[in-house]
């Protein structure tokens, strides 16, 4: 059949079609004239238009199955046309293993060091921008510094025959995204996960590396439940203005914003840590869930600790999140169970706790003392020795006991709480030592009270000073850097 | 805007993945309609593929031609399978032999149930009215393979929506009668 005859036999059959039944035999004959092929073709599909019943008439029924086992066709994936055994200078193509947001990726042994490695050919239009060339640069050098087991080492970029390659480590494993749609992540398995993110978003912050669009996606869980974070500084290519501006199409339809992205980064601000932090949360959040938080809504979380964590990561205010990876990683390995590193940590966050317990009792106990003192002192100076004791002796008192009520009750909260009360405890710390040190003076000329309350100012400003920074430490809560 | 080829890959693991969900969820033998795979496609990858898709009937157009893809393959595939798995010689006197056992590299399409379709034959049709009327081949597979409306089809083919409901009454005549060997 030609287009043109084809043609033909539309207009004939669409005009017959608005003939009145009993009229069309007489029409299709005048207008097919001496034309009894036209003729003959423009009866039948008559026919089998009138026969048509529900022939098509409703979409395709497939069974789930067939979809979920269907691979694309070949040819698709093979984007910048490398095919197996293609050398492309020092590597070898094994197979395109994927696509990326920005390129393909392939298999590749690299020939010189005989190990394999992701190749990812990145778009020819960078090579031609020169400040998004040197950007990549730097970005490709930063990544290739981070040294850590969660996340895909970077080993280098070059340029051969006009491409411009990365090449990274290998991983054999699923994307995070397949494992969480083959169905629930058991509670161990996701802690497990969440705190390898963690960990490989610490290392990668401490070297000055923001990934910019972690997603499950952009996790590679491999066998052993190990779970590593790929495309490290390179993430931000896709939208190299570093802004997410939602699209309007010519419809005026718009398409929705990027799950993972904080508030603040889809407004077009700079994303930071905290950005990553966010992605983290929600990422969290659909291990235990199964789905996206925002899809999900309310749910029971099958690990409520877990959960916190994932809530607090994800705060639309970013100074309500998690400050930093090192703070996540702390949280996370207090939950965990069962590891000797976890033991260790719980152990020392039981002595933090029982000294902040300690604290605010002795603290209350400095009460009895400072009495008699104000008692020995007398008139206006010794109310107000004592009520300015009193005030910084109870606020520090309290505040000791929330915080060990929250790392007893909401250890998900306490990193957060350390930081909120942290300038009030110091005020009510400095305010003690200093009436203490001021009621000494006044009692001196009374009695030898002034040489306990001076004792007693020594050991607050020890506490404070050395002994609870460094119990803190100990338990995992401070980071280092 | 990223070309079909590229952004294919892309549906195509969108549609596993949303049917590898529903695989855990329904009993065996539920079938679902390409609609409402497509359209569950869509949601899920507007919210998280953002920029790639022009608009909602440019990932309609290739959610389509995904299906259609699919749904082939695993006929293909299933077709292929059942000659592997037939070595069993059927001899006349094995009367309890089904139908499709003898004549294992047919699918077996009941006529009375709408929408049980060869699909191997179907497509082979499609490809045929494709080399001389793409437009109307184009909107079998938008209306079938995709589950889109007329006036979906409309805009993504860039016609008016009359134009399509003859397009698609013609495509079903001659797709019919193609299938039936009378072409």
């Amino acid at each position: 059949m030609t287009p043109q005859r084809w043609s033909q036999i539309k207009a004939v059959f669409n005009g017959a079609l608005e003939q009145p039944p009993e009229a069309r035999g007489g029409w299709l004959r005048q207008e097919c004239g001496s034309d009894a092929a036209l003729l003959a073709d423009v009866e039948r599909l008559l026919r089998s238009f009138d026969s048509l019943g529900g022939f098509l008439d409703q979409p395709a029924q497939v069974e789930p199955e067939d979809v979920a086992l269907a691979v694309p066709p070949a040819g698709d994936i093979d984007g910048a046309g490398w095919r197996a055994g293609d050398r492309v200078g020092e590597y070898e193509i094994v197979r395109a293993i994927g696509r990326g947001g920005m390129g393909v990726v392939y298999l590749a042994t690299d020939r010189r060091l005989h190990r394999n490695v992701a190749l990812k050919s990145l778009p020819a239009s960078l090579a031609d921008n020169p400040e998004l060339r040197e950007r990549l640069k730097r970005e490709a050098r930063a990544a290739a510094t981070i040294t850590d087991p969660a996340v895909a080492t970077v080993y280098s970029l070059e340029e051969v025959e006009g491409h411009l390659l990365l090449a990274s480590e290998y991983l054999d494993g699923r994307t995070l995204r397949a494992v969480i749609d083959d169905g629930p992540i058991d509670v161990a398995t996701a802690r497990h996960i969440a705190l390898h993110v963690a960990r490989g978003l610490r290392a990668a912050h401490d070297a000055g590396v923001i990934h910019r669009d972690l997603k499950p996606e952009n996790i590679v869980v491999g066998t052993g439940g190990t779970a590593k974070i790929v495309d490290f500084g390179i993430a931000w290519l896709e939208h190299p203005t570093g802004t997410h501006h939602a699209k309007l199409t010519r419809e005026g339809a718009m398409i929705g914003t990027p799950a993972y992205m904080a508030p603040e980064q889809l407004m077009g601000g700079t994303p930071d840590a905290r950005t990553d932090i966010f992605a983290f949360g929600v990422i969290v959040a659909e291990m235990l869930s199964g789905r996206h938080p925002v899809v999900a809504g309310p749910i029971t979380p099958a690990e409520p600790a877990l959960q916190r964590v994932a809530d607090r990561a994800r705060e639309p205010d970013p100074g309500r999140r998690y400050a930093t990876a090192g703070e996540l990683v702390a949280v996370l390995e207090s939950l965990a169970t069962g590891t000797a590193d976890a033991v260790r940590v719980r152990s020392a966050r039981y002595w933090w706790e029982f000294h902040q317990g300690a604290a605010a009792v002795s603290y209350a106990v400095m009460l009895v003392p400072a009495w008699f003192a104000r008692g020995q002192i007398g008139g206006l100076e010794g109310r107000s020795f004592f009520v300015a004791t009193a005030v910084a002796a109870i606020a520090a008192s309290m505040l000791r006991l929330h915080l060990w009520f929250m790392s007893r009750q909401h250890a998900s909260e306490l990193a957060w709480a350390r930081r909120r009360s942290a300038p009030f405890i110091r005020l009510a710390d400095v305010m003690l030592v200093v009436s203490l040190v001021v009621g000494a003076g006044l009692v001196a000329a009374q009695s030898s009270l002034d040489v306990v309350l001076l004792a007693l100012a020594v050991g607050v400003a020890i506490t404070f000073a050395f002994i609870e920074p460094s119990t803190a430490r100990a338990a995992g809560l401070d980071n280092p850097s | 805007m990223k070309a079909h080829h590229e952004l294919m890959p892309l549906v195509y693991d969108e549609l596993r993945r949303i049917a590898a969900r529903y695989m855990g969820r329904e009993r065996p033998g539920q079938t679902l309609q390409a609609t409402g795979l497509v359209n569950e496609a869509f949601v899920r990858m507007a919210a998280e593929r953002t920029r790639e898709f022009q608009n909602r009937t440019h990932f309609l157009a290739i959610a389509a031609l995904s299906m259609r893809q699919i749904l082939v393959q695993r006929a293909r595939a299933k077709r292929a399978s059942k000659r592997d798995a037939g070595g069993h010689q059927v001899t006349l006197n094995d009367i309890s032999a089904p139908p499709s056992a003898i004549r294992p590299e047919f699918e077996r399409v009941d006529p009375d149930r709408p929408g049980d379709v060869d699909m191997l034959a179907l497509d082979e049709a499609l490809t045929r009215l494709a080399a001389f009327d793409p437009e109307a081949a184009q909107v079998v597979e938008l209306r079938y393979f995709g589950g889109l409306t007329v006036e979906e089809t409309a805009e993504a083919v860039g016609v008016s929506p009359a134009t399509v409901k003859r397009q698609w009454a013609m495509a079903r005549a001659w797709l019919k009668q193609a299938l039936e060997g009378l072409e």
